[in-house]
């Protein structure tokens, strides 16, 4: 999951940025409104956090532009304002939800959490695939009601193929949504993961969850029970 | 694991704005701008100067009209009343006039009057018959214009007439004396005049020029007099409303006291409202001020006293993050409290359904995953008389929480209350859900919530205490109940009428 944090009070910006890594997040973070444009441009997010007063461009208008070229992640502001004219404004701009400064992280990743489901059409916070369960909020999987423990890299790449179950993702989508830019993507540290999630989903090889589309990328192959 | 993420005041307008609504800040050279659009007017005239002008400009219309009308009526009964005193004199020439056998007038022995003998006396006679003629001694000898088409019967009256005699004003018949043309009774075609010089008549009129001008110029000045006086009277309310207000202002009194006449009572009741509620936002930021300062010092002391404590880290952690929580609350609701505006006098109608619709579409965005059906039910004319802002907090809030508890429905409901002939009718707005609503007695507690900064009830949020404050502003009233439709919580909040 590759989110965009564009925050211009640098320590907020930095424990907020550490602690989505530390989630399995890839962040991108940028100090004002032009940088925050640029990377919204050039890069395929997730999701994007963005503060209101930003300098340069305010946060605003990085909504409004970002939709404008027609950006289609979902848009989370943060504001110090709490009154009613200002959240209402932000969400007609065009940002999805909104979080009022100061906030508890944990409601930041619960809301970033649900927008990101919501985007790829998932309505409920449990993903449902088959035996399959997946539970965004809690972080937990289970096949038939067992539960299995992954890491969270393993969780994270699990999230974004059942988020996107039905479709194609490509490896490099794979490796872009999961992993931070400097990672060393020639690594087959990909192949591990998914090897390692098969084994553990599907012990006995039986539901096959994850296909394989060779050259191309992956697909989950056990439809939405949505 | 609470980590509380840093507080950044990106909206440095409103970090530290207590008290007052973050202004937006006007654009440079302003204030010069604006000196440049209101132009030095003159000074209008006083109510006073104004009146008096008024007034006069009418009375001297009317006393001078007056003196003209009196003028002509008094010129034409002089002039009836010598056309009578003429007239009488022919009648009494006609009398006594005889013609001599050889055709010639004889005139009366004694004239009606001494001065048709005296000369130049101003009244002269003539008698003009068939080839003969006389005039009266008076006249000497000079013609006066006499107009020889009258026939016997005719009489007539005419002047003034330019004569050899000066102006005159003439009276003139046309008779047939008998006569014997030497045995032979005949009859003669006569004509009698008499004309009076007008010198008589103008000192008559001159008279009553002179008095009647003097009369109605006096009895202008005295009305105008009287005029000034009541105007002086009548306006004695306006300037005790301005000596007052400036009482007010150096805040020897509250507010306007006394009684007005009626007709200054809009006037009064209005400014005294505005006095009030711009001394009720003076008090709110005072309150607001002194409430924010004190409830901030209960947090901080706890965690002065968990820094002196010997606290696991742990435990200080925790304690940190719920005074900082608490701290938030705190800032959040006062800084509401203070921006809300209250004002409910001069206040233009603000439509419900717009303002609900933007809320609506924000909540429905925000809340996609319930799936929520929210009604509306708003009466088109019902108007919320207050800031938008506070509108918004109002709706905002309620529906906030109403589409946090609701199962899948929310009902909004505004419509118009008290009286139809209502100067402002008043407004009803209540918003149900089919959540569990709420238990009676937590309402209370509820609501008293943000001004103590206590626990979260039920998860409410400060939003209805905010709620609470808004309502209390603009003197309205908050009712919490069970929905009858959706058997769900109920808020209903009710704006009386101004009568």
């Amino acid at each position: 999951m590759r989110i965009l944090l564009v925050e211009d009070e640098a320590p907020l910006r930095e424990t907020l940025a550490a602690r989505l890594k530390r989630d399995g997040y890839a962040v991108d973070t940028a100090g004002d409104g032009e940088e925050g444009l640029y990377l919204g441009r050039e890069v395929p997010f997730d999701l994007a956090i963005i503060d209101l007063g930003l300098p340069k461009l305010s946060g605003l208008d990085l909504v409004k532009k970002l939709r404008e070229e027609g950006a289609r992640f979902p848009i989370l502001i943060l504001t110090a304002r709490s009154s009613w004219q200002d959240k209402v404004e932000g969400l007609k701009t065009g940002a999805d939800d909104y979080l009022v400064k100061p906030f508890h992280v944990e409601e930041l990743l619960a809301r970033i959490n649900a927008l990101v489901r919501r985007a790829s059409g998932w309505t409920k916070p449990v993903l449902q695939c088959g035996p399959i369960t997946l539970d965004t909020t809690a972080q937990t999987v289970s096949v038939e009601g067992t539960s299995v423990e992954l890491t969270s890299y393993e969780y994270k790449v699990l999230e974004y193929l059942m988020l996107h179950a039905g479709e194609l993702v490509s490896k490099s989508d794979l490796t872009e949504h999961i992993y931070q830019q400097d990672f060393d993507r020639d690594s087959n540290v990909l192949e591990v993961f998914i090897g390692r999630l098969r084994k553990k989903l599907d012990p006995e090889n039986a539901i096959k969850p994850i296909e394989t589309v060779r050259g191309r990328g992956y697909r989950f192959a056990i439809p939405r029970a949505e | 694991m609470a980590i509380r993420a840093e507080w950044s005041s990106d909206d440095r307008s409103s970090g530290l704005a207590v008290g007052a609504r973050p202004a937006r800040s006007p654009p440079a050279g302003a204030p010069g701008e604006a000196r440049r659009v209101s132009p030095r007017r003159r000074r209008r005239l006083s109510l006073q100067a104004r009146s008096l002008l008024a007034s006069s400009f009418a009375l001297f219309a009317f006393l001078g009209l007056t003196g003209f009308a009196l003028d002509q009526a008094f010129y034409e009964s002089s002039l009836k009343e010598l056309s009578y005193r003429l007239r009488s004199h022919v009648y009494a020439y006609l009398k006594d006039t005889d013609i001599a056998v050889s055709g010639k007038i004889i005139p009366p022995e004694y004239p009606p009057d001494s001065r048709f003998d005296r000369p130049q006396s101003g009244l002269y006679a003539a008698i003009v018959g068939e080839g003969t003629q006389w005039s009266s001694p008076s006249s000497l000898g000079h013609k006066l214009p006499y107009v020889d088409t009258l026939k016997p019967g005719e009489e007539r009256f005419s002047g003034p007439v330019e004569t050899e005699l000066g102006t005159v004003y003439l009276y003139s018949i046309g008779v047939l004396l008998p006569w014997s043309d030497r045995g032979t009774p005949r009859e003669m075609q006569t004509r009698i005049h008499v004309a009076e010089h007008e010198s008589g008549i103008n000192a008559q009129l001159d008279v009553f020029r002179r008095t009647l001008w003097a009369w109605l110029i006096g009895l202008g000045i005295v009305l105008l007099l009287v005029d000034l006086l009541l105007l002086r009277w009548s306006l004695t309310p306006l300037r005790r409303v301005a000596s007052d207000l400036a009482r007010v202002e150096r805040g020897d009194h509250d507010h306007l006291e006394g009684s007005y006449p009626s007709e200054l009572d809009g006037l009064t009741r209005s400014v005294n409202d505005f006095i009030e509620s711009e001394r009720e936002q003076r008090a709110r930021y005072r309150h607001t001020l002194a409430d924010l300062a004190h409830s901030l010092k209960t947090p901080l002391a706890v965690l002065r006293s968990g820094l002196d404590g010997d606290d696991a880290d742990e435990q200080l952690r925790t304690s940190v993050a719920e005074q900082v929580r608490r701290m938030d609350e705190i800032v959040a609701y006062q800084l509401s409290r203070a921006a809300t505006a209250g004002h409910k006098t001069f206040a233009a109608g603000i439509g419900i359904e717009r303002c609900a619709e933007e809320i609506v579409r924000s909540l429905e965005k925000v809340h996609s995953d319930k799936q929520v059906l929210c009604e509306f039910e708003i009466d088109p004319e019902a108007r919320f008389y207050g800031e938008q802002g506070d509108l918004m907090e109002l709706l905002g809030n309620l529906l906030e929480n109403a589409f946090k508890w609701s199962q899948h429905r929310v009902l909004l409901t505004a419509h118009r209350v008290g009286p139809i002939g209502a100067r402002r009718r008043g407004l009803e707005i209540v918003v149900e859900d089919d959540g569990p609503g709420i238990p009676e007695d937590q309402v209370e507690r509820m609501l008293e919530r943000g001004q103590r900064g206590d626990e979260r009830v039920q998860g409410h949020g400060i939003g209805l205490a905010i709620v609470r404050d808004i309502v209390n502003a603009y003197r309205g009233e908050l009712v919490v109940g069970r929905s009858a439709v959706f058997g769900g919580a109920s808020f209903a909040l009710r704006f009386s009428a101004l009568a």
